[in-house]
């Protein structure tokens, strides 16, 4: 070890000055997602029924794009079977509540199901790498959708009824869904601050690198998968009963694992803001191509997925960023001109 | 049930699931690819079978060349406009991507055919040989040969033509191939529209066997993969090989007492993760393509 | 680094010796690593001192990178010992290692991207040092930054970063979990001849500080005035162990350089390697 005894440095860390300032990104996006879900917030107070309906759906799905964050943006392993832990919230929940059980309970329990679901299921799933950790991730997803449709689970077919809220109205529902969202904002901000946030991202640029500086990344990795897990089941829980019935086909759509991937590719993954602008903004679009009579859901997400892939996996918010990124010291273009440039260069960076 | 017809259901699913792996192992095996998009392929080859059945009458299996054709086609112009855009991105985006012209391509045959459930029934259907209590239907049979032919005419077409051996030689080190003179773009372009094809005529083939509806894609996708990484991304024979041994599991398992069936997608899976932890090269083990 | 920075790990109760002649702190005996048929690494046996600085030079393919690996346990080896402190660790995985201060650098550099330099920095604090305090590990990165002449380039993201700057942050990150044995992996390729002898100053500064050094380098005259010692590899063999003057004017280092007709012809002149290394095109001067 270190004798301290040829060193001219000082023997406290105290002596040195503090380096340049933190950069003050987090606090912005932190400022802007609180702004954003308040102006949400205002929906009960200013839109309709059916207004309120579209956007408990919409920030549902801000939910499930902002918890698969934490383990597809930040983490980077891209689970694509996340709508297991919707289904397993959803049907915990609602069997709870044919059991006469309270509301609030179930929902604790789903997540405490979800959770160690995805500790057993992550334990041999995340020693894969890339293609395979995402087919099984797939397969696991499926393989539940197949059981329980095939188990009966809670009726025929996996069919659930369950009975009316007891909740006064569907803004109740609708202001817990945002509280979820609150909640899973906070989380987010809180990874890119801490000690569990930085190895999350050293995992996801470079796992070797990551495990030579001590990083213990099998089991951070694991961590990561539960508490992606939680908040998609607690969705999951409020779904149920929001909508009162459910089936398999619902709960475990393999289409909802994947909407949850496009929305966070879409705004930015591993960023603060990037799933909730991304789950708003693709959500909002296809609710208005719907109201117009496409029932083209699929085909729409599709496409988008198509386009986003092709022309800027990295997503809005990153493309915002490349423009308004300062300029290197010394350059002397126009600033706007500068920002398109870069932001073309990127896009074509991406293809081919 | 009596042996010979487990052994006998187990050889013709087997040899069918060959035929549903075959085009996916060959895209992923020379282009690096895992297109999710292979079970609205087939899908898509099992409305163009129902389509030539019932506008044209012809046989679904007669018609396999026209289906493929099709698909051929169809193959070449999503590699062209999609697939080629992203040949360099990382893993996930062409995963994503793929996904995403499923979805696409299953909600536009949905749109185009209804989400009814078809059917095909040719007249022969019912009909096969007996020996002792074994029945051997007619149609497994044949789809059986077919899907071994395909697999030996995959083989040779990548070991003893001089295209072959170009799709071989990209797969194995794009750049070196590149500097023989080989065209990446039309490499790739000619692959993919080759594992497309080999989706349409197992779709042509399943058509016949089961009903189908717009949805039915995505299970097949998870078999090609896990088929896939059963036989290692090797020869075509492995191909076979894999779904010989998945095609075992999923004529087994559902005899185990209490298990029963529908859990095709569960074993799917338990077989995949077994695999993957346990023997990561598949059972043959030795890559070939790269 | 300073006592007051380090955290007591397994490596602070004595278990080695405090004489010059006492354990060594790495020994290899007899470790060898095959891929297939090809032995990378061939019954490679070696020690290194504690406080010393071990270079490592080697045509290419010679198994250095492979050695790395193998001595920071990313890599299995095939057959042989590896003993730290006279302890066996031939079993433990990379994170154990590096609690007993075993740290490597990459030769492809990897930064973390999403996180700028500091925050690439602090993770060797957190993890290295096990340090749970943000305040705390932060004025470890930042005091790391200032040593290696990062801290300008603090808030910095990865894609900002010259070649020097990355090499320099491999090792900052490495630094920052207060290391016993530190690994560099080819951390001079790339750079300018200024960026050369800045990173030859910065290595005798490290271990300075008491930090045991094995350096993989290409350069050869840059090596060759920071190590105590030099290991020579060729073919994953051992060719030659000595002091920097006397393996470089070896024959048989000069020979698997650049082959035995030369090393004839330059013995019979009387030239040593250290006038060959003059004449490394790396060391054009230019500027990257």
């Amino acid at each position: 070890m270190a004798s301290g005894t040829k060193t001219q440095t000082p023997s406290t860390i105290e002596a040195f000055p503090p380096g340049p300032k933190e950069s003050r990104e987090w606090l912005w996006s932190l400022l802007l997602g609180l702004v954003i879900l308040g102006l949400v917030a205002t929906v009960p107070v200013l839109g309709d029924a059916s207004d309120l309906h579209t956007w408990t759906l919409i920030v549902m799905f801000a939910v499930l794009a902002q918890s698969w964050n934490f383990i597809g943006g930040f983490t980077g392993y891209s689970a694509f079977g996340n709508v297991a832990f919707f289904g397993i919230g959803a049907y915990t929940t609602g069997l709870m509540l044919l059991g006469n059980i309270p509301f609030w309970l179930g929902l604790i329990a789903g997540a405490l199901v979800a959770g160690l679901f995805a500790f057993i299921l992550g334990l041999p799933v995340l020693r894969l790498r890339g293609h395979y950790f995402a087919i099984a991730t797939l397969g696991i997803a499926e393989a539940l959708h197949e059981f329980v449709a095939v188990r009966n689970v809670g009726g025929d077919g996996g069919l659930m009824s369950l009975p009316l809220p007891s909740l006064s109205s569907y803004v109740s529902f609708f202001y817990a869904f945002l509280g979820l969202s609150l909640l899973c904002l906070l989380i987010t901000v809180f990874l890119t601050r801490s000690r569990f946030g930085f190895a999350l991202v050293a995992i996801r640029e470079s796992e070797q690198a990551a495990e030579a500086l001590g990083v213990p990344t099998y089991r951070y990795k694991v961590a990561a998968f539960v508490l992606s897990a939680v908040p998609t089941a607690l969705a999951g829980g409020l779904y149920a009963y929001w909508a009162t019935g459910f089936d398999p086909d619902t709960v475990f759509n393999v289409g909802i694992s994947v909407e949850m991937v496009l929305l966070t590719f879409l705004g930015g993954k591993g960023t603060i803001l990037g799933p909730l602008l991304g789950a708003i903004a693709f959500e909002y679009a296809s609710y208005q191509f719907q109201i117009s009579g496409f029932s083209l859901h699929n085909s729409l997400l599709g496409l988008s997925i198509a386009i986003v892939t092709i022309f800027f996996p990295q997503g809005i918010l990153r493309l915002v960023q490349e423009f308004v990124r300062k300029p290197a010291p010394g350059s002397t273009s126009n600033r706007l001109i500068e920002g398109v440039r870069r932001v073309r260069r990127f896009i074509a960076a991406n293809g081919v | 049930m009596v042996v010979g017809q487990v052994l006998v259901n187990w050889l013709l699913l087997g040899s069918l699931y060959a035929a549903v792996a075959l085009g996916f192992s060959l895209v992923w095996g020379i282009m690096n690819i895992v297109n999710l998009a292979h079970g609205a392929f087939i899908i898509v080859g099992a409305y163009t079978a129902f389509w030539i059945y019932t506008q044209l009458h012809i046989d679904p299996y007669l018609g396999i060349p026209l289906t493929m054709a099709v698909l051929f086609v169809i193959g070449w112009i999503v590699q062209y406009v999609a697939i080629n855009r992203v040949i360099r991105a990382p893993i996930l985006v062409t995963f994503l991507l793929t996904f995403g012209l499923n979805l696409l391509i299953a909600d536009l045959v949905q749109q185009f055919f209804s989400s009814d459930l078809r059917s095909i029934n040719t007249a022969y259907a019912g009909n096969g040989l007996d020996i002792g209590s074994t029945h051997i239907a007619f149609d497994r049979l044949i789809a059986a040969v077919i899907a071994i032919l395909l697999t030996a005419a995959l083989n040779y077409f990548l070991t003893r033509t001089r295209t072959g051996n170009a799709i071989l030689a990209t797969g194995m080190d794009r750049d070196a191939a590149r500097l023989m003179g080989i065209s990446i773009r039309n490499t790739y372009a000619l692959t993919f529209a080759i594992g497309a094809a080999l989706a349409g005529a197992a779709g042509a083939m399943l058509s016949e066997l089961y009903p189908f509806d717009p949805s039915a894609g995505g299970t097949f996708t998870l078999r090609a993969f896990v088929i896939v990484v059963l036989g290692g991304l090797g020869t075509p024979w492995g191909v076979l090989a894999g779904g010989l041994v998945f095609g075992l599991a999923e004529t087994v398992v559902p005899l185990i007492p209490g298990v029963g069936p529908g859990y095709d997608d569960a074993i799917a899976f338990v077989v995949l993760v077994a695999i993957l932890i346990f023997r990561p090269n598949g059972l043959l083990g030795k890559p070939f393509y790269s | 680094m300073s006592d007051a920075l380090s955290q007591p790990t397994a490596s602070n109760a004595d278990l080695g010796g405090t004489g010059q002649h006492a354990t060594p702190l790495l020994q290899l005996v007899g470790v060898t690593k095959r891929f297939g048929g090809l032995a990378a690494v061939n019954d490679l046996s070696f020690s290194l001192q504690k406080g010393e600085i071990l270079g490592v030079i080697g045509p290419n393919g010679a198994g250095k990178s492979t050695m790395v690996n193998i001595i920071g346990g990313s890599m299995t080896l095939t057959s042989g010992t590896i003993l730290y402190q006279g302890h066996d660790i031939t079993r433990l995985p990379p994170n154990r290692r590096m609690r007993l201060g075993i740290v490597r650098t990459f030769q492809v550099t990897q930064p973390f991207m999403g996180l700028d330099v500091r925050e690439n920095v602090m993770v060797g604090a957190f993890f290295g040092q096990q340090e749970r305090n943000r305040t705390k590990a932060l004025r470890i990165a930042d005091e790391v930054l200032e040593r290696v002449s990062l801290a300008h380039k603090a808030t910095f993201k990865g894609d900002q970063l010259t070649i020097a700057d990355r090499k320099r942050l491999e090792m900052a990150r490495a630094l920052a979990t207060n290391p016993q044995l530190l690994l560099l992996d080819e951390v001079m390729a790339g750079l300018t001849a200024t960026e050369v002898a800045q990173a030859v100053e910065l290595i005798k500064q490290i271990n300075n500080m008491g930090v045991t050094i094995l350096v993989i380098e290409h350069i050869v005259r840059a090596i060759a005035s920071v190590s105590n010692r030099i290991l020579v590899l060729h073919h994953g063999r051992k060719i030659a162990e000595d002091e920097p003057s006397q393996v470089l004017s070896d024959p048989r280092v000069i020979e698997a350089y650049l082959g035995e007709r030369y090393a004839q012809k330059r013995t019979r002149e009387d030239v040593s390697m250290s006038s060959i290394a003059l004449e490394d095109p790396r060391q054009s001067g230019e500027d990257r």
